[in-house]
């Protein structure tokens, strides 16, 4: 007998005789998730973008964050970042077309996220209200490295792509392929391994910085 | 004396004289008591949402063959390939196998505590492959050449003065100033090139769900994407019990995790794996390893145990405990320290070799009202307590002190004459009210006193009642 078979038998055996029918079943797993007020906390604001950056500037995300109007207005965003904490205008560039359609000139731009990336610009897919996260799908246009090996992370996020609730997402995305990865980031990366302290910056970025655009620029 | 082969109350005594010990755990678990406490402050919805919470692992376990073989399905749907190991032996024993087809030298590895349940790095060395820990703690834990001693912050057991001298010692680049923030930048710079020149990634699941085949894991530090992303393979290894339906009951979850673990509403990445790269995918593994571990899982079905089954590791009971906050991880002797580990090591270890575990527990119930998923710990426990009377495991010094208190306790005369003896020679030692040394009491009072009784036993007084009535 193969493990596979002696490891059903052996859950079938420990769960004893029962007859279920698939149908109650799913409804019982769906009806788990009726309610979901009743089990999940309110947002900081009623508006959805400020619930949102209400929550990205907490003490427990401590990421940052602004507001623009156009999408265009982001490489003066990101100029304004860098020269706030003197450094340099080379920037890794997720290869996103929304983004690479920006004018970026006065910036060193290069596409590869190199180990020790000082900054990285990207496009989230979505925003969460509820927890002040981002949203990414490994795709053509986002290689997952990217959020993860800079030491900056600069993140443009659309103001019409900020759910209220994780809920919302997975209702979103139901009955779609899933990408490779799906990456709900919340804030830098942090580390309370010794003595429970938190430090920001582990291994990934130390620093993420989220600009909100209320609009993409008309085609 | 290697600590596994010492006996739990040896290994007690010896945590108790590590002053350093203490302060170590007091400092960790102290901050997460606390955080808990504020993060549960601002969720009034906890009680609602644990309740929730048990019915889902409960509706998960009742249907565990069902969902197993739908996750089956959809992630070989995923292109992931799947593995089934009945023990923790087969499991690590596919994992060194996989790695070696893949010509591993190098791996990299997310902490996973089902990992260190199949004894996964001590199965990597053993085949000559390089293992390099990533998760900060587990870092330590491996500098220091040790065990994890708790489930979420396994290096808890190291002070900071202590982590600045092993990081100094054996760190390329070490840090120059005495600060956690630049002891976490050594760390950052040494681990650094090793992500990304790894042959192979392993790592755990938080949670697997069925309806995609998907793989999920959280941590704070990034470092599991930074582990899965560059290497040419990923091998996840799961106990059965980590299915969810969908990704809708993962979120449900989530909530209750992340603030009984770290008081965080959400750890900083929440990544969901699904099979390996995909076309045009800019980066990820050309193979995706999915290793499903029963390991006692079924028989704790079989016997009762079921309950268990809902845990989803946040630690909440071990930092609660009055006992693993004197003692420590190490102590427990297994994987999972703590009251959850006090259940779980008789299952994977046999009663025989663990069954002081159940005793190093006072039965104040705070572990259960912490619990997430709201397991009945202290049952669980007066189960293996009970069993080992029944299998006879219990010392003979036991039995028969048991067996006298028995027989006095059914003969009323003989227990009122005992109980007015003993008070008052208990009190011929009190000094200050209180009794802080006696015969035969030493194993006691060593450690701790207690207050004198009453001059008269309760009977006695009792019976001048009803005389002067």
């Amino acid at each position: 007998m193969s493990a596979r078979e002696a490891i059903l038998n052996a859950v079938r055996g420990g769960l004893g005789h029962r007859t279920v029918d698939p149908a109650a079943r799913r409804r019982e797993a769906d009806a788990l998730l009726e309610d979901l007020p009743a089990i999940r906390p309110g947002l900081l604001a009623d508006d959805l973008v400020e619930a949102f950056i209400a929550r990205l500037v907490t003490p427990k995300v401590a990421a940052t964050a602004e507001r623009i109007a156009d999408a265009r207005e982001l490489p003066a965003a990101v100029a304004r970042y860098l020269e706030a904490r003197g450094l340099p205008a080379a920037i890794a560039l997720q290869p996103a077309a929304v983004l690479q359609a920006l004018d970026w000139s006065g910036f060193e731009l290069h596409e590869r996220v190199a180990p020790d990336e000082t900054l990285a610009v990207g496009c989230a897919r979505w925003g969460i209200a509820e927890t002040g996260s981002l949203v990414f799908h490994s795709d053509a246009e986002t290689p997952i490295l990217a959020n993860f090996l800079p030491l900056h992370h600069l993140v443009m996020v659309r103001a019409s792509t900020v759910l209220a609730y994780l809920d919302d997402y997975a209702k979103a995305t139901a009955g779609q392929r899933p990408p490779r990865n799906v990456n709900i980031i919340t804030g830098a990366s942090g580390t309370t391994d010794i003595e429970g302290s938190l430090v920001l910056g582990a291994h990934g970025p130390r620093y993420l910085h989220v600009v909100v655009v209320e609009d993409l620029p008309a085609a | 004396m290697e600590e596994a082969t010492l006996s739990f109350k040896a290994r007690a005594e010896r945590a108790l004289a590590d002053p350093t010990l203490k302060i170590a755990i007091d400092r960790t678990t102290g901050t997460a008591e606390r955080k808990r406490a504020v993060a549960m402050s601002q969720f009034p919805q906890f009680e609602a949402a644990r309740e929730r919470g048990k019915r889902i692992k409960d509706h998960v376990i009742a249907n565990l063959d069902h969902y197993l073989l739908e996750f089956e399905r959809n992630a070989i749907a995923s292109g992931a390939k799947v593995y089934w190991a009945a023990t923790a032996e087969e499991a690590s024993q596919i994992v060194v196998r996989l790695c070696k087809e893949a010509g591993a030298k190098r791996v990299t590895r997310v902490k996973s505590m089902l990992g260190e349940e199949i004894g996964l790095p001590h199965a990597l060395d053993e085949a000559g492959i390089e293992r390099v820990e990533t998760d900060l703690a587990e870092h330590i834990v491996q500098l220091g050449g040790d065990r994890p001693s708790h489930i979420v912050w396994p290096s808890m057991h190291r002070t900071r003065e202590q982590v600045s001298e092993m990081f100094k010692r054996l760190h390329r680049a070490p840090h120059q100033e005495e600060t956690i923030e630049a002891m976490v930048d050594s760390a950052r710079r040494e681990l650094r090139d090793k992500f990304l020149s790894a042959d192979v990634a392993i790592s755990g699941a938080n949670f697997l769900l069925a309806d995609t085949g998907a793989t999920c894991t959280v941590t704070n530090e990034g470092n599991a994407e930074l582990t899965t992303t560059p290497p040419r393979v990923h091998i996840v290894t799961a106990g059965i019990e980590k299915l969810v339906p969908s990704m809708g009951h993962a979120i449900a979850m989530l909530r209750l995790l992340v603030r009984s673990a770290t008081g965080a509403d959400v750890t900083q990445y929440t990544t969901f794996h699904c099979g390996p790269k995909q076309a045009g995918d800019r980066d990820g593994p050309e193979e995706f390893h999915i290793v499903l571990v029963d390991n006692g899982r079924s028989r704790m079905l079989r016997e009762g145990m079921k309950e268990m089954l809902r845990c989803i590791r946040c630690g909440a009971c071990m930092n609660h405990c009055v006992v693993f906050r004197q003692l420590g991880g190490h102590v427990y002797g297994g994987t999972y320290p703590g009251p959850m580990g006090a259940v779980l090591t008789p299952v994977f270890d046999g009663l025989e070799k663990s069954r002081d575990l159940p005793h190093a527990c006072t039965m104040n119930g705070k572990c259960q009202e912490v619990c997430p998923v709201a397991i009945p710990l202290p049952t669980l426990l007066r189960g293996w307590r009970d069993r080992s009377w029944r299998e006879g495991l219990e010392p003979a010094v036991v039995r028969f002190g048991l067996g006298i208190h028995t027989f006095v306790a059914s003969h009323p005369r003989l227990y009122r004459l005992g109980t007015a003896i003993a008070v008052r020679v208990m009190r011929l030692f009190s000094r200050g009210g209180l009794v802080r040394g006696m015969p035969g009491l030493g194993a006691w009072t060593a450690y701790r006193e207690f207050p004198a009784p009453a001059k008269r036993t309760f009977m006695e007084m009792v019976k001048d009642q009803e005389n002067t009535r």
